[in-house]
C-alpha cells in the first residue's frame, strides 16, 4: 500500500481524535470535564490496540487497551452493530468509580473494524460522600455505583434501566446524565468519521494504516531505547500515608535497559493499603508508558506500538495493582508516584528529558455543600498546581499540573466565585516556603485560599508529598510540601489526606503546593538570577547569601564580595 | 478626493491598492517592507504606486506592527496592577501543560516580570458590588516605583472589574495624573468579559504595545498629511472591521491579526458580489494556509483566540473579536521529510523566502511544495514572479530524488506524493472549519487567494465537495482589497449571567440599549451619526451545568420573544453538538452587540466584454495529475481573457503572482467580474 495514503488517513485518525475531544469538553456538565478537561478519547483496533488519541490526561490514555480488553474478552462473539458499552472498573483498566469509559464498536458491514473509547470524570456517581471519592474510604462499596462493563446501547437503542440505575444512584443525576450524553456524542461521531475513511479508501487501507501506526511507534521507541546504556537502574521513595494511617508506605522500583528493550520491575513495593490511594495495573500501566514516552520521543503521536518494547513487572496486591475490593478512589495518588519513581530511576540518564522532582501530587480538594441562592447541592473538584523540578539547563516552572494530569486547565477565580459560594482571597506563588535552591532552582508552589459563604459546606482532600520532600539532582536542594489547612474563629487545622469535615461559615481553607528539587550546587547559580529572584521577590537578601553565597548592594550584585564568599564556601566545603 | 487607498504591510511586502470611485479601476503596487521604518514602506508603495495623495479621500492600513512588537519582545517596560492576592495570576495562567510527554516542559513567559506586578487592596464581587472600598494610597508606592524604574506602560486589571470597572476608573485616574507620559490600560476597557487571566493577558499585551502603535501610527498620520493627504485614515482590526487611527492609538491590540483577518473579509466580498453569501476562505502562502469560513456574509468572530497557541504550546490569550481563522504549516515552502520512524512528512516545517524553495536556486536543498509543482508541470519555470526568478527545475528534481529513493518511486512520482500529502493536510484545516463545526461544504463556495491558493484549490474543492471555487482578481493582494471592502465596526461584549427563566425580552432588549447607547458615543466620537449605523445582536448562552457557551444571532425586530430565543439556541446547539436538551434551563452569559458603518464601501463594477483576441491560449505543457496520469494541459494568459470566456479541465490559467489549475471533468469559466469559477467535476455517489 503506497505510504501517502497512509499518511492521509493517519492525518484523518488524529483529526477524528481530536474532534471527539471538543464535542466531549463542550457539552459536558461537570466543570471538571468542561473546565479542567480531565477527559480523553481515543481510538483502538478491533484488537484493542490504541492508534490514535486526543491530547487529555497522560493516566487516561495508557487505560485504553486495557479497557477495551475488559469488552473484547466478556462479551466475545457476542459484539453487535450498534452496541454502546459503558465502565468504570478500576480492575479492569479503568481508573477509579469517577472516571467512566464509553466504548463504541466500529463496524463496517458486519466486519468489525475499531473501537472508539471516551473516558471523562464525572462529577458525581454516589457512594459515602458528595463528589463519590472519599479520601478515608475503606471499600470500593463506599466509591459509588459499579458499572461493569455495561452494554449501554443494544441495537442502536439506549437501554433505559441502565439509564435509570445511574440517575437512581447519583447526588446529581442531571449532571451525570449530562456528561454520559456528552461522551455518547464523542464515540458516534468518530464511528461517523471512520465509516467516512473506510468508504473512501476502503477497510484494507484503514487496517493497513492501523498496523504501519504501531509498527512505527515500535520501531521509533527502540531506537531511543537503544540510546540509552544498558543497566539496571533503582529508585526508592514514600509515599506519605494513605488516609487511614499516617505512616509512610515505601515504593520501589527497577528498570533493566538491556539493548532496545526496557524491563520496569516494581517488586518490592509494599503491599496495598486500606485507604484509597492504591492503583490498580490499568492505571500502574499508564503512569509507567507516560515516563516511558517522556524519554523516547514525546512528541510523536502515542499509540500502543510504542510500548512493545516495554515489559512492566509487579505482583498482585500491591499499593500499585490493587485487587477488589480494595479502594481506588484516590488512585491518582498512587498512580502519579509509579511516574515519579520511573522519573527518579531515569533522571540522570536523560537529562535531556527529566527534570529534578516536582510537587508531584494533583493534590485535588473538594469543596461540597449547598448554594444558600439555590438550595441546591454543590461539588467543587480541583486539581491544584504546583512546582516542577530544574532541569540540567533551566529553572524548574511554577505551578504548572501535575505530571498525570496533561492539557488540564485550572480554574478561574472569576468563574468560581460566579458558580459556588465561595470567594477566593488569594491565589498566588508559596513564597513563603520556598523551592529547592540549585544551580537551577525548583518551580514555586502555590497558594490558594477560599473562603466559605454558606453555613452547609465541607471540604475533603487528598495531598500527597507532605512529609518526603521533592528530590533534588546533582547536589540541587529538595523542594518543599503540600498540605491543606483551615482556619475557623477559634482553630487552625493542617493536613495533607483530609477527610470530609464539616466547614462553618466565614471558615478559610487553604490549599498550599510545594516547590520543585534544585538541580546542581546553588553556588554555581549565575549571580544575575539570584539578583533577579531578590527583585521579584522571591528570595531575600539574606537566602541570596546563605544559600547562593551572592552579595548583593542596594539592588546590585557585589561581584568581588560574592566571589569571595563562593571561594570561601567551596573550599570550607572541600575542607 | 475620489481615490481610496488600502496599504498592507506583510512580512516581506507593502501591498497597495488603488480604487477610483470615479472611474472603478483598481490599480495595485507592491515595495519591499521596511521593518526598521514601516512607515517609509508605505510612503514607498505610494512613489510606486504613483497616487497623489491629495486626490485620496479614505485611506485603510493593515499593519503588523502589534503582532511583531509582541513576537519579538520588543514592547515597551510595562507593569501591571492588580487585586491584592493576585499578582501572580498572570504568570501562573492555567497552568496546563498541551506537550502531555515533555517533562521539560516550559510555561508561556509572562510579558510583565513579577517586581512590576503591584498590588492594590480592593474588592468587589461578582455581582459588582463593593466588598472593600480601593486604598488609593496603596497606588504610592506604584507611582513611585514606575517612576524610578521608568516604566512606560501600565495594565491595571482588578477581579469582577467586567462587572464593576469603578475601582480600575480610579485607580487608572490616579495613576494618570500622577505619571502622565505613562501609557495606562484599564482592563474593562479594553474587554468586559470574566476570566481573570484571560483579561490580565489581553490588558498587559494592549499597553506593552500601545505606545509603539502610538508613535507608528502618529507617524504615518504625519507622512501622509505631508504628502497632501487631507482623506480619512482607518486601520483594520482583527473583527473583521475598520476603526480611525484615533481609536487604533488606544486599543492597538484589536488589531493583532489586521491583515489575514482583511483577506477574511475579501473572500466575504466575492461572495456576496457574486450573490454566493457562503465562503470557505483559503489563503495559501509560503509557510501556512489560513482558512475560515463565512456563514451568510458574516465570518464567524470569537473572543477566544490565543496568540502563538500550537498543539505543543498554551500560546497568550487575547480576550478580544478575533475572526476565527484556522492555521497550518502548509504553503510553498513547506519541506518533505521523512521522521525518524521513517514516516512521510510535509511540514510543518518550510524553507520560507530565504533560502526558500530548491528551485529558488538560493541554497535550498530540502524538496518542497513548490518544487512538487514546478515539477508535476503545474508552474511555468519562467514565468514565475511574471518572470521575475527563473526556477531551476533541476535543482527541484535533484531535492526531490531524496524523496522518490525513499518511497522507491521516479521522482516524477515522489512530487506526486508530495502534493498529494499537503493536500490532505490542507483538507483537514478546511474540514476543521467546515465539517466539524457542523456545516456542510456543499453549501459553500471555496475561494482561494495567496500566492498558492489557486494552485491547490481546484483539487481542494473537489475533495471537500463545495458548490465551485473562485480565484478572485489579484489574489497576491487581497488582504489589502480586502480592507478596502471593509466596513467602520465596533464590537462590544459584556458578561452578564442569567437564565432565560429570569428574563423577559425587554430585559434583554435593556441590555443591548446600553450596549447600543455605548456603541453610538464611540462612533459619534469618530463623527459618525447613529442613524448611519447598522446593528447586529449577539447572545452566547449554555445549558444550565455547562461552561462553555454557544453564539446565537438574534433579530430585535419586535416579534423575537424568549421562547423563539430558546428555540434559536437549542437548534444552535444541535447543529455544533448533535444534541439538545429540551428540558434542561439555558443561561445568557455574554451579550454582543456589532455596530456597522456600512455606506462606506466601493461597488466593484462589470468589466467591458473584451472581444476574444485569439491570444489567449498560450501554448500546453504537459502536467503530471497522478492517478490521472500525465496530460497536456493547454495554457492561458489570465490577463487576455475576458468574460464569459470559458474551457473545460484540464486547463492552467497563469498570472504574475499566481496560477490557477483546473482539473480533468472540472470546468473554468470568466465571470462578469473578471474571476475565474471553477466548477466540480459531478461527484460518484458516496464518495
Amino acid at each position: 500500500m503506497d505510504p501517502v495514503t497512509v499518511e492521509i488517513i493517519k492525518g484523518k485518525l488524529l483529526a477524528t481524535a481530536d474532534e471527539m475531544g471538543i464535542i466531549l469538553a463542550r457539552t459536558s456538565m461537570s466543570p471538571v470535564i468542561y473546565e479542567v478537561l480531565d477527559f480523553a478519547c481515543g481510538i483502538t483496533d478491533a484488537d484493542a490496540q490504541l492508534v490514535a488519541q486526543t491530547n487529555g490526561i497522560t493516566l487516561f490514555t495508557g487505560t485504553f487497551a486495557m479497557q477495551v480488553q475488559s469488552i473484547l474478552r466478556k462479551y466475545a462473539g457476542r459484539i453487535a452493530p450498534g452496541d454502546v458499552y459503558m465502565t468504570n472498573d478500576p480492575y479492569a483498566g479503568g481508573t477509579h468509580t469517577a472516571d467512566i469509559a464509553l466504548i463504541k464498536p466500529v463496524f463496517v458491514g458486519n466486519q468489525l473494524i475499531a473501537f472508539a473509547i471516551a473516558v471523562a470524570h464525572w462529577s458525581e456517581v454516589g457512594g459515602k460522600v458528595p463528589g463519590s471519592l472519599s479520601p478515608d474510604a475503606t471499600e470500593i462499596f463506599q466509591e459509588g455505583v459499579q458499572f461493569p462493563q455495561l452494554r449501554l446501547f443494544r441495537g442502536g437503542e439506549l437501554v433505559d434501566e441502565v439509564v435509570d440505575i445511574i440517575a437512581a444512584n447519583v447526588r446529581l443525576p442531571k449532571m451525570s446524565l449530562g456528561d454520559l450524553n456528552a461522551e455518547i456524542a464523542a464515540v458516534r461521531i468518530a464511528d461517523a468519521r471512520l465509516q467516512e475513511i473506510c468508504a473512501r479508501y476502503g477497510v484494507g487501507a484503514l487496517r493497513h494504516t492501523f498496523t504501519d501506526i504501531l509498527d512505527h511507534g515500535e520501531r521509533t521507541s527502540r531506537k531511543a531505547i537503544a540510546e540509552i546504556p544498558d543497566g539496571v537502574y533503582a529508585a526508592d521513595d514514600y509515599i506519605d500515608g494513605d488516609g487511614i494511617s499516617g505512616a509512610q508506605i515505601p515504593i520501589h522500583v527497577s528498570v533493566t535497559v538491556a539493548g532496545d528493550e526496557m524491563t520496569i520491575d516494581f517488586t518490592g513495593t509494599s503491599p496495598s493499603v486500606a485507604g484509597p490511594i492504591n492503583c490498580a495495573r490499568g492505571a500502574l500501566m499508564s503512569a509507567t508508558k507516560t515516563i516511558f514516552k517522556a524519554i523516547t520521543d514525546p512528541q510523536a503521536p502515542s499509540n500502543e506500538g510504542w510500548f512493545r518494547p516495554l515489559r512492566i513487572v509487579i505482583p498482585d496486591n500491591t499499593v500499585f495493582s490493587a485487587t477488589k475490593p480494595t479502594p481506588t478512589g484516590w488512585y491518582y495518588e498512587g498512580s502519579a508516584y509509579v511516574s515519579e519513581l520511573v522519573w527518579k530511576a531515569l533522571a540522570p540518564l536523560a537529562p535531556h528529558r527529566l527534570t529534578a522532582g516536582s510537587y508531584v501530587s494533583l493534590c485535588a480538594s473538594y469543596i461540597v455543600g449547598t448554594d444558600p441562592r439555590t438550595n441546591e447541592l454543590f461539588v467543587h473538584i480541583e486539581p491544584h498546581n504546583g512546582g516542577w523540578g530544574a532541569g540540567v539547563d533551566k529553572d524548574g516552572e511554577s505551578g504548572l499540573i501535575a505530571t498525570t494530569d496533561g492539557d488540564t486547565y485550572n480554574y478561574p477565580v472569576e468563574l468560581v466565585e460566579g458558580k459556588f459560594p465561595l470567594r477566593v482571597e488569594r491565589y498566588s506563588f508559596n513564597v513563603e516556603d520556598g523551592v529547592g535552591a540549585g544551580r537551577f532552582r525548583g518551580g514555586y508552589g502555590l497558594v490558594r485560599e477560599y473562603r466559605i459563604l454558606t453555613g452547609r459546606a465541607g471540604t475533603y482532600a487528598s495531598i500527597g508529598r507532605s512529609i518526603e520532600r521533592p528530590w533534588g539532582v546533582a547536589g540541587g536542594r529538595p523542594g518543599t510540601v503540600n498540605y491543606m489547612e483551615i482556619t475557623t474563629d477559634e482553630q487552625q487545622y493542617r493536613g495533607a489526606r483530609v477527610p470530609h469535615t464539616p466547614l462553618a461559615e466565614g471558615s478559610l481553607v487553604r490549599i498550599v503546593t510545594g516547590g520543585g528539587g534544585g538541580y546542581g550546587s546553588p553556588l554555581d547559580r549565575d549571580p544575575g538570577r539570584v539578583l533577579d529572584d531578590v527583585l521579584d521577590g522571591l528570595i531575600t537578601l539574606e537566602q541570596a547569601c546563605t544559600v547562593y553565597g551572592v552579595i548583593i548592594r542596594e539592588e546590585a550584585l557585589d561581584r568581588d564580595a560574592t566571589q569571595r564568599e563562593r571561594t570561601q564556601r567551596s573550599q570550607g566545603a572541600a575542607r | 478626493m475620489s481615490l481610496r487607498l488600502a496599504a498592507d504591510i506583510g512580512g516581506t511586502f507593502t501591498d497597495l491598492v488603488v480604487f477610483d470611485e470615479v472611474s472603478g479601476d483598481i490599480d495595485v503596487a507592491k515595495a519591499l517592507t521596511t521593518p526598521r521604518a514601516f512607515a517609509d514602506g508605505v510612503m514607498d508603495t505610494i512613489a510606486v504606486g504613483e497616487v497623489s495623495l491629495a486626490d485620496v479621500g479614505y485611506v485603510v492600513h493593515g499593519t503588523t506592527i502589534v503582532i511583531n512588537a509582541i513576537t519579538e519582545r520588543k514592547g515597551v517596560r510595562t507593569a501591571l496592577v492588580t487585586t491584592a492576592g493576585f499578582r501572580d495570576v498572570l504568570e501562573i495562567g492555567r497552568g496546563n501543560r498541551p506537550d502531555l510527554y515533555n517533562m521539560r516542559f516550559e510555561k508561556p513567559r509572562p510579558f510583565v516580570p513579577r517586581r512590576w506586578r503591584f498590588e492594590v487592596r480592593e474588592r468587589i464581587d461578582r455581582d459588582g458590588q463593593v466588598l472593600r472600598p480601593l486604598r488609593p494610597e496603596d497606588l504610592d508606592a506604584v507611582v513611585a516605583r514606575c517612576r524610578r524604574d521608568e516604566i512606560q506602560a501600565i495594565a491595571i486589571c482588578l477581579l469582577h472589574a467586567y462587572a464593576n470597572p469603578a475601582h480600575e476608573d480610579a485607580c487608572a485616574a490616579y495613576l494618570q495624573r500622577h505619571l502622565p507620559d505613562v501609557a495606562i490600560s484599564a482592563s474593562h476597557d479594553i474587554t468586559r468579559e470574566w476570566r481573570e487571566y484571560e483579561r490580565s493577558s489581553t490588558t498587559v499585551l494592549n499597553a506593552y504595545v500601545q505606545p509603539i502603535a502610538d508613535t507608528y501610527l502618529g507617524q504615518l498620520e504625519a507622512a501622509l498629511g505631508q504628502g497632501g493627504l487631507r482623506g480619512e485614515l482607518h486601520v483594520m482590526q482583527s473583527n473583521g472591521g475598520t476603526t480611525p487611527f484615533s481609536a487604533a492609538r488606544h486599543r492597538p491590540i484589536y488589531l493583532i491579526e489586521s491583515g489575514p483577518v482583511a483577506g477574511v473579509m475579501g473572500a466575504a466580498m466575492v461572495g456576496q458580489l457574486i450573490e454566493q453569501p457562503n465562503v470557505i476562505s483559503m489563503d495559501i502562502g509560503g509557510t501556512t494556509a489560513k482558512c475560515s469560513l463565512i456563514e451568510d456574509g458574516h465570518p464567524k468572530v470569537s473572543t477566544e483566540y490565543k496568540l502563538f497557541k500550537t498543539r505543543l504550546f498554551p500560546g497568550y490569550p487575547i480576550q478580544v473579536p478575533v475572526v476565527d481563522i484556522v492555521e497550518i504549516g502548509a504553503g510553498g515552502g513547506s519541506i518533505a521529510r521523512f521522521d525518524d520512524g521513517g514516516a512521510f512528512k510535509v511540514g510543518p516545517a518550510s524553507a520560507g523566502a530565504d533560502p526558500g524553495p530548491a528551485s529558488y536556486g538560493r541554497g535550498g536543498t530540502e524538496p518542497t511544495v513548490t518544487d512538487a509543482k514546478l515539477l508535476t508541470g503545474v508552474i511555468n519555470p519562467d514565468y514565475f514572479l511574471g518572470g521575475r526568478l527563473s526556477l531551476d527545475v533541476e535543482a527541484a528534481r535533484r531535492a526531490m530524488q531524496k524523496v522518490a529513493d525513499r518511497l522507491r518511486v521516479t521522482v516524477d512520482d515522489a512530487a506526486v506524493a508530495v502534493i498529494r500529502l499537503v493536500d490532505a493536510n490542507m483538507i483537514n484545516a478546511l474540514k476543521l472549519v467546515s465539517v466539524q463545526r457542523g456545516y456542510d461544504p456543499r453549501d459553500f463556495i471555496l475561494v482561494a487567494s495567496g500566492g498558492g491558493g489557486a494552485m491547490h484549490a481546484a483539487a481542494l474543492g473537489q475533495e471537500l465537495g463545495v458548490r465551485e471555487v473562485v480565484v478572485p482578481n489579484y489574489p497576491g493582494y487581497f488582504s489589502a482589497l480586502g480592507m478596502l471592502m471593509t466596513e467602520q465596526r465596533v464590537d462590544l461584549v459584556r458578561t452578564q449571567l442569567n437564565r432565560t427563566s429570569e428574563l423577559s425580552i425587554a430585559d434583554v432588549v435593556h441590555a443591548f440599549t446600553a450596549l447600543r447607547e455605548e456603541v453610538e458615543a464611540q462612533f459619534r466620537h469618530d463623527g459618525v451619526a447613529p442613524s448611519h449605523l447598522l446593528f447586529r445582536y449577539g447572545l452566547d448562552a449554555r445549558y444550565h451545568g455547562q461552561d462553555h457557551t454557544v453564539s446565537i444571532a438574534l433579530d430585535l425586530n419586535g416579534t423575537t420573544t424568549m421562547t423563539s430565543l430558546e428555540q434559536l439556541f437549542h437548534t444552535a446547539h444541535k447543529k455544533l453538538y448533535t444534541f439538545e436538551l429540551a428540558q434542561t434551563p439555558i443561561e445568557v452569559v455574554n451579550y454582543r452587540l456589532t455596530g456597522l458603518y456600512a455606506s462606506r464601501r466601493p461597488e466593484i463594477r462589470r468589466l467591458q466584454a473584451k472581444h476574444a483576441s485569439g491570444s489567449e491560449r498560450k501554448g500546453s505543457r504537459p502536467v503530471n495529475f497522478g492517478d490521472a496520469g500525465v496530460l497536456a494541459v493547454p495554457v492561458y494568459e489570465r490577463e487576455a481573457l475576458a468574460p464569459g470566456f470559458h474551457c473545460n479541465g484540464p486547463a492552467i490559467v497563469e498570472e504574475p503572482s499566481s496560477t490557477t489549475l483546473i482539473y480533468p471533468g472540472q470546468r473554468m469559466e470568466v465571470d462578469p467580474y473578471g474571476q475565474l469559477r471553477i466548477h466540480m467535476r459531478a461527484q460518484a455517489a458516496g464518495a
